[in-house]
């Protein structure tokens, strides 16, 4: 059994699947100088902050590899040749050699939790700037640099793959293939803009549908505001869906290129206020919830306990609960 | 009246010291480079300039390269989006910033020039992407949002304008243009390539020949490597009768941060430079990677007054 089967068996069983929180935004909270995603400088605090979110309820955890590709490096440079001339050296290989250390980096984090059950998903994200929809390669580029990451996350050890804050249908579509190609699961999220559209402008509606056709296990919506979840959750139904939103408004650096994580006024959503959103998600039809950029492991605890309670709610209504009182953890609560 | 002397010396064919590097000092100093902590940590940056001061800088450029309000808005898909998910004091906080990034030279000047001039130049490069021409926006574009940073700069108290890093002839034109209308100095630095050429492909004689009408007084080559900003100086040199000057960096960009090796120690940089001023340089500074022991180096080579 890998570790995906437990979460296929709770999507299928009609139960909720807990999303542990962010990496980049957390580890910058936490004083980690943001380079290299971390993993060079602080991979102590990475692992640790993958263990806090497993400790916190988190069925599965997502890699520290968000807006991490060989572009972010490339985009800095005239071209490869200025970045062979000027640039430090294995700058090439850095983006591959860091995504493979986020996963490394998860497992360790997983294997001393003592939650073997809990699955890794790989992050694929926009591999321009994610709220940048204008920037988006065209579609075999995408497919083929989506391709490369797909391979080392599932080489790696992803349990599955997610495809996070998406925000066109276009490079969706090429991850998605990607993902495919790689032999994993995969779900979808998209980013949203003000117009509940995708930030591209597509409808949210036709990009579920062709996600689905195209194999993704779940759709989802993350990086919007908590108060944008409802409204994309009556669109999303008709098959597994979830959300993780963004708490607080981005603050982007004065000088910085590429993403850079860090959120400010997110102390509007302390944990509980943040259960409560999510109990409302998980009744509008929501499986997996979790949060983005701005929250930490107290707000993946607060909704996973919150979850259970959702958990325990839909045992009662339904048929299915003897698998459920095979679920180990399930009948340790009891 | 700080740049007065300053240009006198240019006039008389003396040599000019120009601080080293900012962005790269900061990290050096242990402090991330993410933002430029003009407002986060206003001793650090302080002390920076006042170092280059104290190392003999002539003229100390402040720590607002890219420092525009393109630069953050570029982070969101666009006006709406960023007002639905944007912190709230985006709209002018590249305006608070720049201002407090003159105030703190204009401080590290009262500081620690002792009695000598010292001009506070207002650092500013390409509205996008410094090495990639590809990105530049219209030259209409280019002139009302250059002209918007340099009078904020010029209001705030720079002496002149520092217009490093320019990849395109039209960029550079743009900016010289609206330093002209806004009625400040300026100098303008170019990023060459291995062959002395900029990155759009357009060589320095078509750069000082499209400049000459708006009369910069220093035309520069910077960020680069030694051995490019060279050969950049050779193209310059022969096609310009004006005042020329360099800033190298020395160490590799390893994005976001930069990577320092011991390849220029200060003395070996300074024997660099002896061959720059052959070449006709006569303003000498540092780039990215450079320190302040870099620039007094430089210093021992001017002329005992």
């Amino acid at each position: 059994m890998t570790s995906y089967d437990s979460v296929r068996q709770r999507l299928e069983g009609g139960r909720p699947v807990v999303l542990g929180g962010p990496m980049g935004s957390e580890l910058v909270t936490r004083g980690v100088r943001w380079r290299g995603h971390g993993m060079l400088t602080d991979a102590d605090a990475v692992r640790a902050l993958y263990g806090e979110y497993l400790a916190a309820g988190a069925d599965v955890i997502r890699t520290n590899t968000f807006q991490l590709n060989r572009r972010i490096y490339l985009d800095v440079f005239r071209d490869v040749a200025h970045m062979r001339h000027i640039g430090a050296p294995g700058l090439e290989h850095r983006a591959a050699e860091l995504t493979r250390r986020a996963v490394e980096l998860a497992r360790e984090a997983r294997a001393a939790s003592g939650r073997g059950e809990a699955a890794i998903a790989g992050v694929l994200s926009p591999l321009e700037h994610c709220f940048r929809p204008d920037l988006a390669p065209e579609a075999a580029v995408a497919r083929a640099e989506h391709a490369e990451l797909a391979v080392i996350l599932a080489e790696a050890g992803a349990d599955l793959l997610v495809l996070e804050s998406m925000n066109t249908l276009g490079e969706a579509r090429a991850a998605a293939d990607a993902a495919r190609a790689a032999g994993l699961p995969f779900w979808a999220s998209f980013v949203l803009g003000p117009d509940g559209r995708l930030l591209g402008g597509e409808l949210l509606a036709e990009a579920a549908a062709a996600m689905r056709e195209a194999g993704a296990v779940a759709v989802l919506v993350n990086c919007i505001p908590p108060d944008g979840v409802g409204s994309a959750l009556e669109t999303l139904r008709g098959g597994p869906a979830g959300a993780f939103p963004h708490l607080g408004r981005f603050d982007p650096p004065s000088w910085k290129f590429e993403f850079f994580p860090r959120f400010c006024e997110t102390e509007a959503w302390p944990p509980a206020r943040l259960a409560e959103a999510g109990a409302a998600w998980h009744r509008a039809g929501a499986q997996i919830v979790g949060a983005c950029c701005g929250s930490g492991p107290a707000h993946t605890e607060a909704l996973a306990r919150e979850s259970r309670v959702a958990s325990r709610g839909s045992r009662e209504d339904e048929a299915a609960t003897r698998r459920e009182a095979r679920d180990p953890r399930l009948a340790t609560e009891r | 009246m700080n740049y007065g002397p300053i240009k006198a010396r240019l006039d008389r064919g003396e040599l000019v010291i120009l601080d080293g590097a900012i962005g790269t000092e900061i990290l050096r100093r242990d402090v991330t480079w993410a933002d430029h902590q003009v407002l986060s940590r206003p001793t650090v940056i302080r002390a920076i300039h006042e170092d280059y001061i104290r190392a003999g800088a002539d003229v100390v450029s402040t720590n607002t390269f890219q420092l525009t309000r393109r630069a953050l808005f570029n982070h969101f898909r666009d006006e709406t989006h960023r007002r639905q998910i944007g912190a709230p004091d985006l709209d002018d906080r590249a305006d608070r910033l720049l201002r407090a990034a003159v105030e703190l030279a204009i401080e590290a000047r009262d500081a620690a020039a002792d009695g000598r001039a010292v001009a506070i130049a207002g650092a500013i490069t390409t509205l996008e992407w410094c090495f990639r021409p590809d990105l530049a926006p219209t030259p209409e574009q280019a002139r009302a949002e250059y002209r918007e940073t340099i009078a904020t700069l010029a209001e705030a108290g720079c002496d002149l304008v520092l217009i490093e890093t320019v990849n395109s002839v039209g960029e550079a034109r743009a900016a010289v243009e609206a330093a002209n209308h806004v009625g400040i100095p300026c100098w303008v630095g170019f990023v060459p390539d291995e062959r002395g050429e900029l990155f759009s492909g357009e060589t320095m004689a078509q750069a000082e020949a499209a400049l000459a009408p708006f009369d910069p007084d220093v035309l520069l080559v910077n960020c680069a490597p030694p051995e490019d900003c060279r050969a950049g100086l050779g193209e310059l040199g022969e096609a310009r009768r004006g005042p020329i000057g360099i800033y190298p960096h020395i160490g590799r960009f390893d994005p976001p941060e930069w990577l320092f090796t011991d390849e220029y120690p200060p003395n070996r940089y300074r024997r660099e430079a002896v061959d720059w001023i052959e070449l006709g340089a006569r303003v000498l500074g540092g780039c990215c990677g450079t320190t302040p022991e870099h620039i007094a180096a430089l210093a021992e080579l001017r002329a005992p007054s």
